[in-house]
């Protein structure tokens, strides 16, 4: 049998960088949809010790009862290890114990400042935008106050700004020497953006968005040609690994077999 | 600095001034929106997204129509949608005057075609905060303090127009946030189990429950169950919110529908839909279906077990069916 698959979709590709990207034994933090996914699928890979924990309060429960439609629903508490509330989950971030946090966006410049608040113009039109979008939830907590964030994007060109209208979560601010540590924030700041086409990390010096590898089916054109801004290309980007047949058995057959959030065709 | 709802001096001094007797408070829902539920106020919608949202309060509401609300809360969904939805239908009726807020939308079911359609039209104030944020300005409220130190969204512009400050910690220099106390006129709860006192067990995540009511002027309490006070108190240390806090109790089955309520009954995947999908339609210039959601559902029930008695009866055992939460406690009575 084949050992990578031929037939897989945007958004599993995008839970399998995502899954690859997470080590063993972290404490991840994660919102609905594609990270929850991604979370089980690390977890019956290469990350059994993977410990989920959610907004609305629950820490390290395991994803077997059906995945969850909700970061608050029932099924975020299966075998939970500790289970209080929003204040208690935050509090871990705070302090140190959120490894990992899973975020994302409408809109994202070269230093991983993203916005889930508006378009349009800000401040002035803040209270009347050309469009609004459903508000921070506890991403721009996560962006903050995880130790490093890992961000999932679609990737088109009006989404890759050098400027966006707001900035909802936090990445390197302007991009200047320790923006983040001067701007109070406890945690190191973006590790990672999975898109649709490539996965991309940070230049340590400059803070921009550093092209990392190519998905299958893109090239470095193809990605520099979907991204609104300049990204830096290194002389050593590699091509992503495609998903192997076990992965995507797994995300169809065990992990998401009734089509929740993988099959759900992304919105262009 | 301007305070909405309460200051905490204000606060304080109604706390100190509250009757705090162990008396039945079971009352009609009616009665508990017509004596605790003001124009003006400033309403803490308790629960998560569409999680334990006050749904059976906030129809009654609608029913009895209030006007220039201020709602907080930290993530919601379907409670306000259906406020929004009554202000959009007959805004001489009910109204919203502003939001302090961390997000609006129903997660998998989609985002919030009334916050779209308001905010657009700049028809409501929205004050911008975190997750942390909102539930950390309840907890502050509910410590008694005037504001509560925190370590994010610093960077962000939510702070340039909200009411957050930024200092430098008088103990270790470094920058961070101070955020005001929250204490709402109001807060309107659902749980699974309560007693007649008021006291309350949550079953699954707290969410934001307990600072919200506690940060609260006053407490409506609706829950899935009444249960024997004794068969509570065998469980101090799994009560959220005590009795002297409460103000009415009223015991609604599915007063959270068409949400999730842990342990009862799941989403509804049908009517979740339903509702969103008329908003939707409001959004983009038809009317008709959401005044036909209002008409049926909401003005032409009494109640929440008029509400339930319009939903087929296979959609209602499917919620409670396919609800996989588990109850750490599920010794008790229920009341007769």
């Amino acid at each position: 049998m084949a050992k990578y698959s031929e037939d897989f979709t945007a958004q599993e590709m995008i839970v399998v960088a995502g899954s690859r990207t997470l080590e063993d034994n972290k404490v991840v933090f994660a919102g609905t949809g594609l990270p929850m996914v991604a979370i089980t699928l690390a977890q019956l890979t290469h990350g059994p010790g993977i410990v989920p924990v959610f907004e609305a309060g629950a820490v390290g429960p395991e994803l077997s009862r059906g995945l969850p439609l909700s970061v608050g629903g029932s099924r975020t508490t299966y075998k939970a290890n500790y289970l209080l509330g929003l204040n208690s989950a935050f509090e871990l971030t705070q302090r140190g114990y959120a490894d990992i946090g899973f975020i994302g966006g409408a809109e994202i410049d070269p230093y991983g400042n993203l916005n889930s608040t508006m378009m349009g113009s800000f401040p002035e039109g803040y209270q009347k935008p050309k469009t609004r979008l459903p508000g921070s939830g506890g991403a721009s907590d996560m962006a903050c106050s995880c130790e490093r964030t890992i961000i999932i994007m679609v990737h088109e060109p009006r989404r890759f700004n050098e400027k966006i209208d707001y900035i909802t979560s936090p990445g390197y601010l302007d991009g200047s020497p320790n923006a983040r540590w001067r701007a109070g924030m406890a945690g190191q700041g973006p590790h990672r953006v999975i898109t649709t086409k490539a996965i991309m990390g940070f230049d340590d010096e400059t803070k921009r968005m550093k092209l990392l590898a190519t998905l299958p089916g893109e090239t470095v054109n193809s990605v520099q040609e979907a991204t609104g801004f300049e990204l830096i290309i290194p002389n050593d980007v590699y091509e992503f690994e495609p998903p192997t047949v076990e992965e995507i058995r797994l995300i169809r057959e065990v992990i998401d077999p009734l089509g929740y959030f993988v099959r759900k065709k992304i919105k262009e | 600095m301007y305070w909405t709802g309460l200051s905490p001096d204000e606060a304080r001094q109604y706390l100190a001034n509250k009757d705090k007797s162990k008396r039945d408070k079971r009352v009609s829902l009616k009665e508990a929106v017509q004596k605790f539920v003001k124009d003006g106020d400033n309403i803490g919608i308790a629960g998560f997204v569409n999680g334990r949202q006050p749904i059976a309060i906030v129809h009654e509401i609608i029913r009895q129509g209030r006007k220039d609300l201020t709602l907080s809360y930290q993530s919601a969904g379907l409670a306000i949608e259906y406020l929004a939805g009554a202000m959009v239908l007959d805004e001489s009726k009910n109204s919203i005057k502003r939001m302090e807020l961390a997000y609006w939308a129903h997660e998998a079911f989609g985002i919030s075609p009334l916050l779209r359609y308001l905010s657009e039209r700049n028809k409501v104030e929205l004050e911008d905060w975190s997750n942390y944020n909102m539930s950390a300005r309840f907890k502050a409220g509910s410590m008694g303090l005037p504001f509560i130190p925190c370590r994010g969204p610093m960077g962000s512009d939510m702070l340039k127009c909200n009411r957050a400050v930024m200092i430098d910690c008088p103990f270790t220099g470094r920058p961070i946030m101070l955020l005001p106390a929250s204490h709402p006129n109001v807060a309107l709860v659902h749980v699974q189990e309560a007693d007649i006192y008021g006291n309350c067990r949550i079953q699954g995540p707290l969410f934001t429950c307990p600072e919200i009511a506690m940060a609260s002027a006053h407490i409506i309490v609706t829950c899935d169950r009444l249960i024997e006070h004794d068969d509570m108190t065998r469980f101090p240390n799994r009560i959220s919110i005590p009795f002297f806090s409460v103000d009415a109790v009223i015991e609604v089955p599915f007063g959270a529908y068409p949400g999730n309520s842990h342990g009862v009954y799941y989403f509804d995947e049908k009517h979740i839909p339903e509702f969103r999908g008329a908003c939707e339609k409001f959004r983009k210039g038809n009317a008709e279906p959401l005044k036909e959601y209002y008409d049926n559902y909401i003005f032409g029930v009494e109640n929440t077990a008029e509400f339930i008695n319009k939903i087929p009866a296979s959609q209602i055992l499917q919620v409670q069916k396919s609800e996989s939460g588990i109850r750490l406690d599920a010794a008790y009575t229920v009341l007769g």
